[in-house]
């Protein structure tokens, strides 16, 4: 498989701190992938490392297939969003998209008219003149977001896009990465993890400068094995659960009010599960939702969990 | 060639992004508003020597400053005056018999372009990467590009500071000067901010240079100060202590890594000296430059 990004055993070491501990990670090419972990865990790190921000303490960084970033060969192919970075505060929007577009090789033309769909495309169509310094803080972050797309790079890593943005922006801006699936090499960290299940098809979890686990979002999720019945209590009878779906494995999650039901698909089907377990669940409890998989919260805390014990 | 057009681009949009910003408006305005109070203050001292001069020759006296200044060159009271300024032979040789306006303007922009290189530039690069304004840029051009690019367009904005401030000066004098109003002294007085840019080079290199070690834009800046302080106190101290024996003998070697030791080169007519003082204070702005960005080179931003 052609990767987009390969990274192996890649260490920052901040005097005697370790950012990245040996982190190991490849991107398949067209994926949409979310980085999930707790804060420190080496997310940035590993992007600015990528992007040729940060120089690494050992490891190898293989872009493209071209190997570690450079910009003769990766100019334009590669964009980043970086975190905690302001824009040029006295430079306008449109003026500096094209500028960006110019340094990317675009022409002026195209430079142009791709700053300008990007800057329309992120609501800022009014706004092309105004100086960064007189923009609120989402507008800056939507022009932050539309200068990683000018130009149609091959790769994008996006730091936090969704950060700082209305619940109106929010989802508009969710909507328009989803729409670049397929056609582009996308990385978005956040700890908004409602937002990385919405939009990416592939889940990193990276705990102390390290891949604690890459996956499909089916994969991590358990779409294919996992079914999640909201009840409206705790049901009393497990034994009886246990007797009517024999191949499942049954738990409670309290704080959901949900009965999690993980099979193994090769053995048996959701329906021969649900076929089987529905009546004797209903029996002792109001169900209300059934739902194939759980959510990326609780894979994600219940993979902190595993990796703990 | 893409190297060198990729620092043209960020020269030109740094340079439109320093004269956006009203800071480096300011100072530009302020250096041009300098020029012009200095040249207007320097002729009513002229005015004052003049009208001096006339009484002791027996001439009659003007309203306007400027009217005797081919005799003012003869008064043995302004030759000393001058000769303690330049302290090189050569140098008043190619000066005498030089339009007083344009001695004044010439020492005008020689003594402040170090300190405007370091208020409107010497903080351009620590800014950008204490914002982080450079990340959005270095993975699109490679570091060098952008270093050099900065420079250039720092360089393209005090040439344009010092044309306007030439050009100020010239209208004042043109005003208050009688038969100033030549062409020929406009022309003069811009070369003088040609040779005067050509000085601003390596102070630009040292500050820019500088400008890499740090984050913050008025450490920068601070550090800027202290580099040209520096080089004046070395110059003092070649031209006062320099010795026959002992460490005061070497000296006069630390002269070639400092601006001001060629600035000498800058004041006379003939091409060889001019060119050579030219390349030597290029050069030294670009090693200066270098040395700022090979520490940028490895460091994380």
């Amino acid at each position: 498989m052609f990767h987009a990004i390969e990274t192996k055993d890649l260490v920052k070491r901040y005097g005697s701190r370790r950012a990245l501990d040996g982190l190991t990670l490849s991107v398949p090419r067209f994926a949409l992938m979310g980085l999930v972990g707790a804060n420190g865990a080496g997310k940035t790190t590993w992007m600015m490392s990528v992007a040729g921000f940060l120089h690494i303490t050992s490891g190898s960084v293989n872009l493209l297939n071209e190997g570690p970033f450079n910009p003769a060969a990766h100019c334009g192919r590669v964009t980043i969003l970086p975190q905690d970075s302001e824009l040029p505060l006295e430079s306008r929007p449109q003026e500096l998209l094209t500028h960006y577009g110019l340094l990317q090789g675009l022409t002026r033309q195209a430079a142009a008219d791709s700053a300008a769909a990007m800057l329309k495309e992120v609501h800022l169509g009014d706004r092309i003149a105004s100086p960064i310094r007189a923009l609120s803080h989402g507008m800056r972050k939507r022009v932050m977001i539309a200068q990683c797309f000018i130009g149609h790079p091959e790769v994008v890593l996006l730091d936090e896009p969704l950060s700082g943005l209305d619940p109106r922006e929010v989802a508009h801006m969710r909507a328009f990465i989803t729409r670049r699936r397929g056609q582009q090499t996308i990385l978005i960290s956040s700890h908004n993890l409602h937002d990385i299940e919405v939009m990416c098809d592939h889940i990193a979890f990276i705990e102390k400068g390290r891949t604690a686990r890459v996956a499909t979002l089916e994969e991590v999720i358990g779409k294919d094995s996992t079914l999640v019945y909201r009840v409206a209590g705790e049901p009393a009878d497990y034994a009886a659960l246990s007797a009517a779906a024999p191949d499942a494995n049954l738990s409670f999650d309290p704080e959901a009010s949900a009965l999690v039901c993980r099979y193994d698909p090769r053995r048996c089907t959701a329906e021969d599960i649900n076929r089987s377990l529905l009546p004797a669940l209903l029996a002792q409890s109001d169900v209300s939702t059934v739902t194939r998989g759980g959510d990326l919260e609780s894979a994600y805390l219940k993979n902190i969990t595993d990796s703990q014990s | 060639m893409n190297g060198i057009r990729q620092i043209w681009r960020v020269a030109r949009y740094e340079w439109f992004d320093a004269m956006r910003s009203r800071r480096a408006l300011v100072v530009l305005l302020l250096y041009m508003a300098a020029a012009v109070c200095t040249m207007h203050w320097s002729i009513n001292l002229l005015h004052r020597m003049e009208k001096e001069l006339a009484s002791m020759l027996q001439l009659p006296q003007s309203e306007q400053a400027g009217v005797v200044s081919t005799a003012l060159w003869k008064s043995k009271q302004f030759q000393r005056i001058m000769k303690n300024v330049t302290q090189n032979d050569m140098v008043l040789h190619d000066l005498t018999g030089k339009h007083p306006v344009e001695l004044i303007y010439a020492w005008f922009a020689f003594f402040y372009t170090p300190m405007l290189v370091v208020l409107v530039a010497g903080n351009r690069i620590a800014e950008d990467i204490g914002s982080g304004a450079v990340r959005y840029v270095i993975f699109r051009t490679s570091r060098v590009c952008w270093s050099a690019g900065k420079f250039v367009g720092q360089v393209i904005m005090i040439g344009l500071s010092l044309l306007l401030s030439g050009i100020g000066a010239y209208a004042v004098a043109k005003y208050r000067l009688a038969g100033s109003g030549t062409p020929d002294l406009l022309l003069n007085i811009l070369q003088w901010s040609l040779r005067a840019w050509v000085y601003s080079i390596p102070y630009l290199g040292l500050a820019m240079g500088l400008s890499h070690l740090t984050r913050s834009a008025s450490k920068a800046t601070i550090m800027g100060i202290i580099a040209i302080t520096f080089c004046f106190v070395i110059s003092i101290m070649i031209r006062h202590f320099t010795a026959e024996t002992g460490w005061r003998a070497y000296l006069p070697y630390m002269g070639v890594l400092i601006p001001d030791d060629h600035k000498m080169l800058l004041w006379r007519d003939a091409a060889a000296p001019l060119v050579t003082g030219f390349t030597y204070l290029v050069t030294l702005g670009f090693c200066y430059l270098l040395t700022g960005y090979a520490f940028f080179r490895k460091r994380d931003v």
